[in-house]
């Protein structure tokens, strides 16, 4: 390819990241703004929008909820999805396509789809809208991540592995803990910090599923129905940051292995 | 499965696990559960295919009866009346079809906008920077994708607000003299879907442009291709597999957005996630129309999805071994 065509992509390439960053940092920047109007032009600074939501009680406990929420969803995720990594991995049987298709269903189903269905499966079987509702959403919605990425890993495995567990006297169980979990937990791990993600910062399936206390999607949602303000900004650009320092580390856990 | 009871006991040193592999009740219980092939084989089975089933299956299949029932949630002493009516509502009125139709005319433009935006980006990580350099190009492209869903879409707010940067420029360079409301159109909304939605294409196009040898360009150039000839009968060929999941991926996560354009479109823009929604707000008896637009969309997405893989020549190759 010529030299004009390279530059051309490579600028491509920079206006895309521009594209993408420029946004969040406007939003960050607004949330610095010493007035009450989200927009140009800025004349002085502040940090008061920041001490407002350090403050407020109601912010810092649905930060807190919303992280139990994904800390749950994901615990439980990490489990259905290995196993279902191990039946799906190595081991060849009919129907795997089929059991495969199943269980990554979640992850292929449009957002606002799964949501409804869920909302109405609750109802079906008397779960009424709230923190388990949202826990269970997020969980089916984690399992398929879960699967996808500890298969990957399942396949880097050798088999002389559990083959040697097995000649110094473990069972399939023994070896599975000793041998194939240990392999795993980079996987796991990164895996899990991901679903963390996913899960804190859903929308649909916890604005339906969810009862009088909302997760912090929702609130910022609910906030914004009656307006910009500098407040929401402040929130959001914390939840930015917790994000990217999760993001990074999950992808310094993966990228080590 | 040979184990030596009488050398390791439970004060071993060894700890907990070889204490655990000489405990007859654990090998009791071990041998019920994984003792053969086949029991191995249930065990390992059960949980997953069991999940999949009640977690997976059974709320959409639940959706798609409910869509039949004439009101649901049953009040006191109501009994389950089937009707058709729900799914024939769908059908005859204006204000259902045209968002339906709207829904899945503009993700198909968006999914093909962002395939246009995102190839030669994909093309350049994968086959003009050298190795070291991708993975740090790529997680500069990464980091944005892990902001939620409702904050990007509330930062697209911002940027083409009237006040926002984009105007601003506009009007520092003069080139218009009043803010042009970008926002609640179709322009701010296709912009949000696609800056939440841009990713998900990206890595598939770049997994596959990444395994394309470069040699095999050369060769090519070798026997005389051009540039463009390279491009049309080598490079785009080999990356079918990435283009077709990418597609799909985008086509139906942009189905799904139920925030975006609540957020981002306008009265005129309204989509079909918006209508279902919306049965679900108000009056209970809704519920199966919502039930069975929801269903509607379904199967019209994943027919769609389904037929594209198809002519892409793609079944559900991949991960799987």
């Amino acid at each position: 390819m010529t030299r004009n065509t390279r530059i051309l992509m490579s600028i491509l390439y920079w206006a895309f990241v521009i594209y993408l960053f420029v946004p969040l940092i406007m939003m960050v920047l607004m949330g610095f703004k010493d007035s009450n109007f989200i927009g140009f032009p800025i004349r002085s600074w502040t940090l008061h929008w920041y001490t407002i939501v350090v403050q407020d009680m109601e912010v810092l406990s649905i930060f807190g909820y919303s992280m139990i929420i994904a800390l749950s969803s994901t615990v439980i995720a990490l489990m259905i999805g290995t196993w279902a990594a191990i039946l799906l991995g190595p081991t060849k049987f009919r129907g795997k396509m089929i059991v495969f298709a199943l269980v990554c269903l979640p992850a292929v189903i449009p957002g606002i789809i799964s949501a409804i269905a869920l909302r109405i499966f609750a109802e079906t079987i008397n779960l009424s809208p709230g923190t388990l509702a949202i826990i269970i959403g997020h969980t089916i919605h984690n399992v398929p991540f879960v699967v996808l990425v500890v298969i990957a890993r399942l396949n880097t495995q050798p088999i002389s592995h559990i083959d040697a567990a097995k000649d110094l006297g473990a069972d399939n169980l023994i070896a599975f803990f000793r041998v194939t979990l240990p392999y795993l937990k980079p996987a796991l791990i990164g895996a899990g910090i991901f679903c963390m993600l996913i899960s804190f910062d859903d929308f649909v399936r916890s604005f339906f599923l969810g009862g009088y206390e909302p997760t912090l999607p929702v609130y910022i949602f609910s906030q914004l129905r009656t307006g910009m303000s500098p407040v929401i900004n402040a929130i959001s650009a914390v939840a930015l940051l917790i994000t990217v320092i999760f993001g990074l580390m999950a992808e310094r856990i993966i990228r080590q292995n | 499965m040979p184990i030596n009871n009488s050398r390791i006991s439970a004060s071993d040193s060894r700890g907990f696990w070889s204490w655990l592999s000489s405990n007859q009740s654990y090998h009791s219980v071990s041998l019920f559960l994984i003792g053969t092939h086949r029991k191995r084989f249930i065990f390992l089975a059960a949980v997953p295919i069991l999940w999949a089933l009640v977690a997976n299956f059974a709320p959409l299949l639940k959706m798609l009866e409910i869509s039949f029932y004439e009101a649901y949630p049953l009040s006191k002493g109501r009994e389950i009346v089937y009707t058709l009516d729900n799914w024939v509502e769908f059908f005859l009125l204006n204000v259902y079809t045209i968002p339906f139709l709207r829904s899945i005319v503009f993700s198909i433009i968006l999914t093909i906008s962002t395939l246009i935006l995102t190839y030669p980006i994909a093309y350049f990580l994968a086959q003009h920077l050298p190795k070291s350099k991708q993975l740090l190009y790529l997680l500069i492209l990464l980091i944005p994708f892990w902001v939620g869903e409702i904050i990007r879409t509330y930062a697209i707010m911002i940027l083409l607000g009237n006040r926002g940067l984009i105007n601003l420029i506009l009007q520092f360079f003069g080139l218009i003299e009043k803010p042009i409301p970008f926002m609640y159109t179709y322009f701010s909304l296709g912009i949000g879907i696609v800056y939440l939605t841009s990713l998900y294409m990206l890595l598939p196009l770049y997994s596959i442009l990444e395994q394309i040898p470069k040699n095999l360009l050369e060769a090519s150039a070798d026997l005389g291709a051009g540039p463009w000839t390279r491009f049309w009968r080598v490079t785009l060929p080999l990356s079918k597999d990435g283009i077709a999941s990418g597609c799909t991926l985008v086509f139906l996560i942009s189905m799904g957005f139920y925030a975006a354009p609540v957020m981002l479109g306008g009265p005129s823009s309204t989509m079909f996630s918006e209508t279902i929604a919306g049965h679900f707000n108000v009056a209970a008896d809704r519920w199966p129309v919502g039930a069975a637009f929801s269903s509607i969309m379904l199967i019209s997405t994943l027919v769609i999805a389904a037929t594209f893989l198809k002519i892409m020549g793609r079944g559900g190759k991949g991960i799987i071994r």
